[in-house]
């Protein structure tokens, strides 16, 4: 059985990239494009690791967490953030939150990435 | 008889001339007792007597007076208009006059005469008597001066009051007309004075706490943050920020007031700083914002490139490659003066420093220089670490922000050191800091603008044609980090031979103070 990966982020490029990366390494790869299609997503495909942006129309990344955390069914679930910012605040609430990492998306290349889901089922 | 007769006669003589002698020597007795000088003068002008009293005065004996012109010991056109009076009038009274005496001292005198005239009404000389007036005039010119001195000082002190009346005036209007609110204490620690901008911020009147003690000011509302801060002893304080009811933010100051060596008030100042905060904010949050929006593309620039360059997207020519390569670099430079730009914004919103820690300098400096060894190798440049023989004490840093100074360092050193050159980390523990220094043998900062080097967006004119993308930025974030961290940073430099850099970090101990501040 393929990993399940949602990719929440509204960036398209990004999406584009990082999604052929993961589907070329074997993960089944669901995208949503806001926090709230991510939540629904999640609900639907109970992932094992969430790949989540912070800054996004409708619903942001830490408002999705908190959700998460609030719903039995969602809170054990993997989340990695893949953001723009990354000040120091913003890292200390995402790891209150239960976030496993925080990549800030400049300073990674696509396989890093993946590299960091990779390591996350190992 | 008649012999009888003669010896009457006889005897009436001798009688008489016995009586004329008691009265020449009576007359003799009193001129000599006569305690004011005088003299006896011929109607020429010549000195045929004078008296013991005179002699004293004068000071010549009556033999070298005796006989000489009266006009060697007067004043000599006085004396010729005093005779002529004198001879004519028959008498003068009181005329001033310098008297010459034998020891060369003038002296005020008030002279008298009275002409001597013989039974035929001829006049045979004339009494010139005199006394002295320099005591009389000396005790008048004293009360004189005394006056005037009285005057004098009564006109100083008149000045004197006016002047202080004008300072005070002056001070007053400074401290009424001035911007920032004031708050004076005498020695006391008592409100002496407030102007009405502190009226006004405070929601006081002054003269409801004039004369009230620091700590009875407390019952204001109002005052009560700025009595917490300032404490019963108004302790000194530089410019720290409160934030006030509102929006209001202040800055709040004071100042001793010296006298001597002497501490007689003290003097708390308001400044309002409500809108310069207000507009670094709304800067801060524009660059903070512009910075973030442009990452979003530079990432989905950095990841395109990536996914080309790693053949994801199909094989690529190596001319195609190459082209991509060039455009990767320059979006990474690019990535990088964003980041810059974030940095600094968040400098001066204030909230840099992060979460400090009890860290050990050592692996932190060798975890960066391990992340630079290839481009150091790459540009063939010789690096070597001398790291510390024995452990380092520990410091107190926000560990992110330190390796971000010394990236910086490093960045420097490998920008600016020409191909083959050496660089020589070094860090060490010396007294109560631990210092790190990057020792290289680049091009060095020319002299008249090694003093702007720390100063944000300057770039020396030198490297600006070596490397274009620099942002002028680095020194000024590494600077801000390391006071931030109460240390010091430095550099020595000669143009054409290399420049060292160093910052110092003061031990963990030091850090208690800066440990409550956060």
């Amino acid at each position: 059985m393929p990993k399940k990966i949602i990719l929440i982020e509204d960036e398209e490029i990004l999406i584009n990239v990082l999604s052929k990366k993961l589907i070329k390494e074997g993960y089944e790869v669901t995208i949503a494009r806001n926090g709230l299609e991510g939540l629904e997503s999640m609900r639907k495909e109970k992932p094992d690791l969430v790949l989540l942006d912070i800054v996004m129309p409708k619903m942001g990344g830490f408002e999705v967490m908190e959700e998460m955390n609030k719903d039995e069914n969602l809170k054990d679930i993997s989340v990695i953030i893949i953001s723009n910012s990354g000040q120091p605040v913003e890292l200390d609430r995402a790891k209150e939150l239960g976030a496993k990492d925080w990549l800030i998306k400049t300073d990674f290349d696509p396989q890093e990435v993946v590299e960091k889901v990779k390591n996350n089922f190992k | 008889m008649v012999e009888e007769k003669e010896i009457d006669s006889v005897k009436k003589i001798s009688t008489l001339l016995e009586d004329l002698l008691l009265l020449e020597k009576y007359i003799k007795d009193l001129f000599t007792f006569f305690p004011l000088p005088v003299c006896f003068v011929s109607p020429l002008g010549v000195i045929f007597e004078v008296n013991p009293a005179f002699e004293k005065f004068i000071g010549y004996t009556s033999y070298e007076v005796v006989g000489k012109p009266i006009e060697n010991f007067f004043e000599k056109e006085k004396i010729e208009t005093l005779t002529k009076d004198v001879l004519e009038s028959g008498n003068i009274e009181a005329r001033d006059m310098i008297i010459s005496t034998k020891g060369g001292e003038k002296v005020d005198v008030s002279l008298f005469g009275q002409v001597r005239r013989n039974e035929q009404e001829e006049t045979t000389g004339f009494f010139i008597g005199f006394f002295d007036l320099t005591k009389i005039k000396k005790t008048g010119k004293e009360l004189q001066d005394t006056q005037v001195a009285l005057l004098n000082m009564l006109e100083d002190i008149e000045e004197s009051r006016k002047k202080a009346e004008e300072e005070k005036n002056k001070t007053e209007a400074i401290i009424s007309n001035f911007t920032d609110g004031l708050l004076v204490f005498d020695d006391k620690r008592k409100v002496s004075l407030i102007n009405p901008q502190a009226e006004k911020v405070f929601n006081i009147n002054n003269k409801d706490v004039v004369g009230k003690s620091i700590l009875e000011l407390s019952v204001f509302p109002e005052l009560e943050l700025i009595v917490n801060l300032v404490g019963p002893e108004i302790k000194d304080i530089s410019r720290k920020e409160i934030p006030f009811k509102g929006d209001l933010v202040l800055e709040i100051s004071t100042i001793p007031i010296l006298k001597g060596d002497g501490k007689i008030g003290s003097l708390i100042i308001v400044h309002d700083i409500t809108r310069e905060k207000m507009i670094e904010k709304t800067k801060t949050e524009f660059v903070s914002l512009a910075a973030h929006q442009l990452r979003t593309p530079l990432s989905a620039i950095k990841w395109t490139l990536r996914m080309l360059l790693d053949g994801d997207l199909g094989t690529i020519t190596s001319e195609q490659r190459d082209f991509i390569e060039k455009t990767y670099v320059s979006n990474e430079r690019m990535i990088s003066l964003i980041n810059d730009l974030l940095n600094v914004a968040r400098i001066e919103e204030g909230r840099y420093l992060y979460k400090p820690a009890s860290a050990d300098m050592a692996p932190i400096v060798q975890f960066v220089i391990n992340s630079y060894k290839d481009e150091y190798s790459r540009k063939k440049i010789k690096l070597d670490f001398k790291a510390p023989e024995n452990p380092l004490p520990r410091v107190l840093i926000d560990v992110e922000k330190i390796k971000l100074a010394i990236q910086n360092f490093l960045d420097n050193s490998l920008k600016y050191t020409p191909v083959g050159g050496e660089v020589v980390v070094s860090l060490k523990s010396i007294k109560k800091e631990v210092q790190f220094s990057v020792k290289d043998t680049g091009v060095g900062i020319p002299k008249n603008q090694q003093e702007r080097m720390f100063v944000k967006f300057f770039r020396a004119a030198n490297v600006l044609t070596i490397d274009t993308e620099g942002s002028g930025l680095g020194l000024f974030i590494t600077k801000n980090i390391i006071e931030a961290h109460n240390g010091r940073i430095w550099f020595e430099s000669e143009e054409g031979k290399g420049t060292t850099f160093c910052f110092a970090l003061p031990v963990k101990e030091e850090f208690t103070e800066f440990l409550e501040e956060f």
